[in-house]
């Protein structure tokens, strides 16, 4: 196999930055614009206040907001977005306890030809239900999502709800049986992941991302726990689970035995994480596994202690 | 180049393959027989496929290409049926294959319990890709369910998978916990809770009946009654050796086929690997042993030396999100000492257990971070004694952190931010400026900062931050731990059970941070009847709990007999009763009969091997325990009251005998004695009792709080009322309210000199409040109102009572 794979004509989202607060204000960290170099450059001038634009927004709310059409709304970029094809936005907020870490706000568009979800799910009454998601052209499995709910336990999103910690899931539509297996297999997403979003007023959210194979939100997602971190003076996380489209799971396969692979703060990008406790972006291929040009990794705190990252790559 | 034929395809052949292929490329022409109709896989990971969390693809060790490439000869789906050692060839549908060498890696088969209806469609067991794919099928159907049987590793890897498939799960498991081959009781504990909060129903003690169903499995049927609707119904209840095909060909075989260090059996030329073996009497189940016979056989197919040997083991659940470690031996034993930690706010329990400065055994949930660490020390036997004191920390805390050395130290050395009460969200930083404030105790912080007002878990660190602050200003206070294993009082136990709902002892051991695994003889009782008093349907009383006389039903006198009284309501008995009395006197050679001062006969004198035969004697004649020997209702001493004498008021006797059957059986922190009298002469003696009823003409004074032991007190005025149905309702609210409120070993009136008699006075005035307590007795009441005799009069449990050994020691304690 070539190191470089074909890239995707199309991925799912299309811009992905991490905005992170610094006095009062949000001020972009990093981004990955793709070629959008217009939007890249009407974001380099921007900053937020709390309760301002849509990283605000999310800082002030305490936690993860779908934005489906900026105009008319507290969206700032507006312009610049249309310039762009840029439809939709959601707004990510890393927490660790009461303190805000990160905004990480990722953009979609083109939404007719672009499938796959990013999901918030929120518990209400007991059950998780759709707060709010954004599923580009797959419309009939955003319809049976609305009308889904999750139980403790159950499905993906109750899954990592009951866990606490992020899931990754093969093969939503194909002969297994995800909760919305059908309606995922017709929309042609193949795998999902949750992650579980603390907020800091407790309240209870799920975020998922599903990807479909024809535009991509990731070909490699990986799962790294991090709460080994906290007691010893090295801080080390493991690889828990992963696949990758070129290397195929990256679990530590126990036959044979081999040891998990292991990252350490400030070394490599999910040592950024490590070390920062923030996303990261990356957007040359340096440092990243053969084959890829780009990385999202999202710290997911638990209280006060940074407890896994998530990793996805292009 | 030799022949050599493997029967089956699973983990440890494939491993002995992959050895001899890259040590001797091209020495050995295989041919492999498995009766499933694909290569090897990785089934230890068949869990995450069925959960969703990985696929079939993903777990497939060995492919075509793999097989093709080392020229493997490929027999899948094709069962071997003989072995004929003669001819050194092996039989199956296709014809006979020679072998110069032969392994049999048959593994294991499930074992199915025969219950009835265990033979219906939809009973499947969970070993293999087949059974994997008939669960994630059944999950297929909305809104279905699965009965799982074992709450084993594998029956609980079930059990989240179809949770997580959607499906409405329930687990059966026939012990009090769950893995109890694995964890102790407080690790099962928080591993049914956390299972529970998946949404699976976890029932333990459970006893399955039947499985029932109209040519497929609907329903699962417990003992005691109990239906559970089920599509599906798991069996993952152990495994059993594959031994058949090495049985038949001769080979010694015991509780599977016996291999030598080299892993060869009987027969120098055939081999056996994995589950399908017996090494030193010992079976094997996980994979890691596994691995290490594959070494060794494969060494010793090409001439080299090695040697297997069983070596420790540690166990991993693979349910995500569930962190929890088991190695070594922790079982108590008197030469061995515990090590507990617990952080009930992030339901973390790690438990070390040392013997000779060694090392022997862990169980950790919630944190398993350093669990390799100590399995290491376990299976190196490293002389831990330099390290004991923070040993429970994990290496990061060795060699001169320190900081765990010393409570304090580490409270000192936390940031201002750090958070000490989680309930409140209050930092150390909030608690010193408290401090600085002029807060000077627990109860001002708790009062300016909120710190430890709400589960009081934190207490100790709060006190702790005073100390480190304040120095030698800071008095800490007198309030009297229960035991050496908590910093918590009494009160602050009883409090915590009921806000918490803690329904179950390793409940109150996890989630009050207990020092020790189970309690000690101190607390245990106590928390045993906290538990009881406080959810009476939902805890069981545990008679391990009890002080011996009250686990004997009897009391031990100081020759090692024991004394029998039953029951006499309201001290009137029957010429009848006297006659029973008087020949089981005589059955059973009782050398003393005492009237008692509560007007009850006393037999002295009765060996503990005759208390069951005694016990039927008397039940037959319609007598029941007296509870002469509990923390409980003892007697009601009555005069003869208006129907006989000149000067009685009321019918005392009557009354007596209707209290007495309203409160017979129920526990209290301590033991009740009540008294009433017919007039204000007092000739029942009711106002030395714990409660005591004075007759007069107008109605029925209560008083409490009497005591005529080492203390003499008379008792206290509680309420007057006109009619025997308010002072039966009164009496039942003041009992029920000092069972839930009272210290345990705290009789009436040390609990009223603590609480105020004002404050009793106030609950039992309150209607509402007086009817709540005489409900929650009558509920308590439901389960405890019986005669604990009848139940041990029984053939059956009267064998608990032959002497086995001699155990007047255990009973002098």
């Amino acid at each position: 196999m070539n190191d470089v794979m074909d890239p995707a004509t199309m991925t799912f989202i299309q811009v992905a930055e991490v905005w992170v607060p610094d006095g009062d204000r949000l001020v972009l960290e990093k981004g990955n614009y793709g070629n959008l170099d217009a939007f890249a450059a009407a974001s380099h001038k921007e900053s937020f206040a709390r309760g301002e634009g849509l990283p605000g927004k999310a800082w002030a709310e305490g936690r993860p907001i779908v934005l489906k059409a900026f105009d008319g709304s507290y969206f700032k970029r507006t312009e610049a977005a249309k310039e762009a094809g840029l439809t939709s936005a959601v707004a990510v907020p890393v927490f660790a306890g009461k303190v805000l870490k990160a905004v990480l706000v990722v953009l979609c568009g083109d939404d007719d030809a672009r499938t796959g979800a990013i999901e918030v799910w929120k518990e209400t009454d007991g059950v998780l239900r759709l707060e709010d998601g954004y599923y580009g052209a797959a419309k009939h499995f955003e319809w049976v999502s609305q009308h889904t709910h999750f139980p403790r336990g159950q499905g993906l999103p109750g899954g990592v709800w009951a866990a606490g910690t992020p899931i990754l899931m093969r093969d939503l539509g194909s002969g297994y049986r995800f909760v919305r297996a059908d309606s995922a297999e017709k929309a042609g997403l193949s795998t999902g992941i949750g992650l579980p979003m603390p907020a800091p007023d407790g309240a209870t959210f799920v975020l998922t991302l599903l990807s479909a194979r024809g535009t991509p939100i990731a070909r490699r997602f990986e799962i790294w726990e991090a709460r080994a971190a906290r007691a010893g003076s090295p801080r080390e996380a493991t690889l828990t689970d992963g696949i990758c489209e070129r290397e195929g799971p990256l679990w530590a396969e126990e036959n044979p035995p081999v040891s998990p692979k292991t990252a350490t703060a400030w070394q490599g990008p999910i040592g950024q994480v490590l070390g920062s406790g923030l996303p990261f972006v990356k957007t040359d291929g340096v440092g990243l596994p053969a084959g890829y040009r780009s990385m999202v990794a999202l710290p997911i705190w638990r209280g006060d202690d940074l407890a896994h990252v998530v990793a996805w790559y292009l | 180049m030799t022949r050599l034929v493997v029967i089956g395809a699973g983990m440890a052949s494939g491993r002995v393959l992959e050895h001899l292929f890259d040590a001797a490329p091209g020495a050995f022409e295989v041919t492999l027989f498995n009766a499933e109709p694909r290569g090897n896989y990785n089934r230890i990971m068949l869990s995450p496929v069925l959960s969703g969390e990985k696929s079939y693809a993903e777990i497939v060790t060995h492919d075509d290409a793999w097989y093709a490439e080392h020229g493997v000869a490929c027999r899948f789906g094709e069962r071997v049926t003989g072995i004929d050692r003669s001819r050194k060839v092996v039989t199956s549908a296709g014809g006979e294959v020679a072998y110069d060498k032969l392994i049999l890696a048959t593994g294991s088969n499930p074992f199915i319990i025969p219950f009835p209806g265990h033979d219906l469609p939809g009973v499947v067991a969970y070993r293999d890709l087949e059974d994997t794919a008939a669960m994630i099928e059944a999950a297929g159907t909305p809104g279905a369910s699965a009965v799982v049987i074992g709450g084993g590793l594998l029956g609980l890897e079930a059990a989240a998978g179809l949770r997580l498939r959607g499906m409405e799960v329930t687990v059966l498991h026939n012990t009090g916990h769950l893995m109890d081959r694995q964890l102790d009781e407080t690790a099962g504990y928080l591993l049914k809770k956390d299972l529970e909060n998946r949404g699976i129903r976890v029932i333990t003690s459970a006893n399955t009946k039947a499985i029932e169903g109209n040519g497929r499995v609907e329903r699962v049927v417990l003992e005691d009654g109990t239906t559970l609707s089920s599509d599906i119904v798991v069996m993952a209840v152990g495994i059993r050796p594959a031994t058949h095909l090495g049985q038949a060909a001769g080979l010694e075989t015991g509780r599977a086929i016996k291999v030598d260090a080299q892993m060869r059996t009987s027969d120098p030329d055939i081999f056996a690997v994995g589950e399908c073996v017996e090494f030193d009497g010992t079976l094997f189940g996980l994979v890691a042993p596994l691995y290490d016979q594959a070494k060794v056989l494969a060494k010793t197919l090409m001439g080299e030396d090695d040697a297997f040997r069983v070596k420790e083991l540690s166990t991993k659940l693979k349910v995500t999100g569930c962190d929890l470690f088991s190695a070594g031996d922790f079982t108590a034993g008197e030469m061995r000492e515990d090590i507990v930690y617990r952080d009930p706010a992030r339901g973390i329990y790690k438990r070390l257990v040392i013997e000779d400065d060694r090392l022997v055994g862990a169980v950790m949930y919630g944190d398993t971070s350093d669990s390799t660490w100590f399995f290491g020390l376990i299976k190196d036997g490293t002389d831990i004694e330099e390290m004991r004191d923070t040993l429970i920390f994990g290496p990061a805390f060795q060699g001169g952190g320190g900081a765990a050395a010393d409570p304090l130290a580490a409270v000192a050395a936390l940031p201002p931010e750090a958070e000490i009460c989680g309930c409140n969200g209050v930092c150390k930083g909030r608690i010193v400026e408290a401090i600085d404030g002029g807060a000077a105790s627990l109860s001002d912080i708790r009062a300016v900062t909120k710190a430890s007002a709400s589960c009081g878990t934190c207490t100790g660190l709060v006190e702790q931050v005073l100390a480190v602050t304040m120095g030698d200003a800071y008095a800490s206070p007198a309030a009297q731990p229960v035991c050496g294993c908590t910093d918590l009082t009494h009160e602050d136990v009883r409090r915590l059970i009921k806000s918490r709902e803690l329904k179950s002892q390793p409940a109150v051991w996890q989630e009050l941070g207990w020092t020790t695994p189970n309690g000690c003889h101190v607390c245990r009782p106590a928390i045993n009847f906290y538990l009881l008093a406080d959810w009476p349907l939902d805890y069981a009383d545990d008679p391990q709990s009890r002080f011996v006389n009250e686990r004997n039903h009897a009391n031990i006198q100081k020759d090692g007999t024991y004394s029998v009284m039953p029951r006499m309501w309201g001290g009137i008995t029957t010429p009848a009763e006297l006659r029973a009395l008087a020949d089981a006197a005589e059955k059973y050679g009782v050398p003393t009969v005492k009237v008692t001062g509560g007007q009850r006969i006393d037999l002295l004198g009765v060996r503990k091997e005759d208390l069951p035969a005694i016990w039927y004697d008397l039940n037959q004649a319609g007598m029941v325990s007296g509870h002469a020997y509990t923390k409980g209702l003892r007697t009601v001493k009555t005069c003869v009251g208006s129907d006989w004498c000149r000067f009685g008021t009321q019918d005392s006797t009557g009354l007596g005998i209707k209290l007495e059957k309203v409160l017979w059986g129920s526990w209290t922190p301590h033991k009740v004695k009540l008294g009433v009298s017919g007039c204000p002469r007092n000739c029942a003696e009711a106002t030395c009792k714990d409660v005591g009823i004075v007759c007069v003409e107008s109605g029925y004074e209560i008083g409490v709080g009497g005591a005529a032991g080492m203390d003499v007190r008379e008792t206290e005025p509680l309420a007057k009322v006109a009619t025997e149905e308010e002072a039966i309702a009164i009496v039942t609210a003041f009992v029920q309210l000092y069972r839930e409120s009272a210290k345990y070993l705290d009789r009436p009136y040390k609990w009223i000199g603590k609480v105020g008699l004002d404050w009793v006075r106030d609950q039992l005035a309150d209607a509402e409040i007086r009817a709540g307590l005489i409900d929650r007795f009558e509920i308590s009441q439901s389960v405890y109102r019986k005669d604990p005799w009848a139940e041990h009069a029984k053939p059956d449990t009267a064998r608990r009572f032959h002497p086995l050994a001699d155990l007047n020691v255990e009973a002098a304690e």
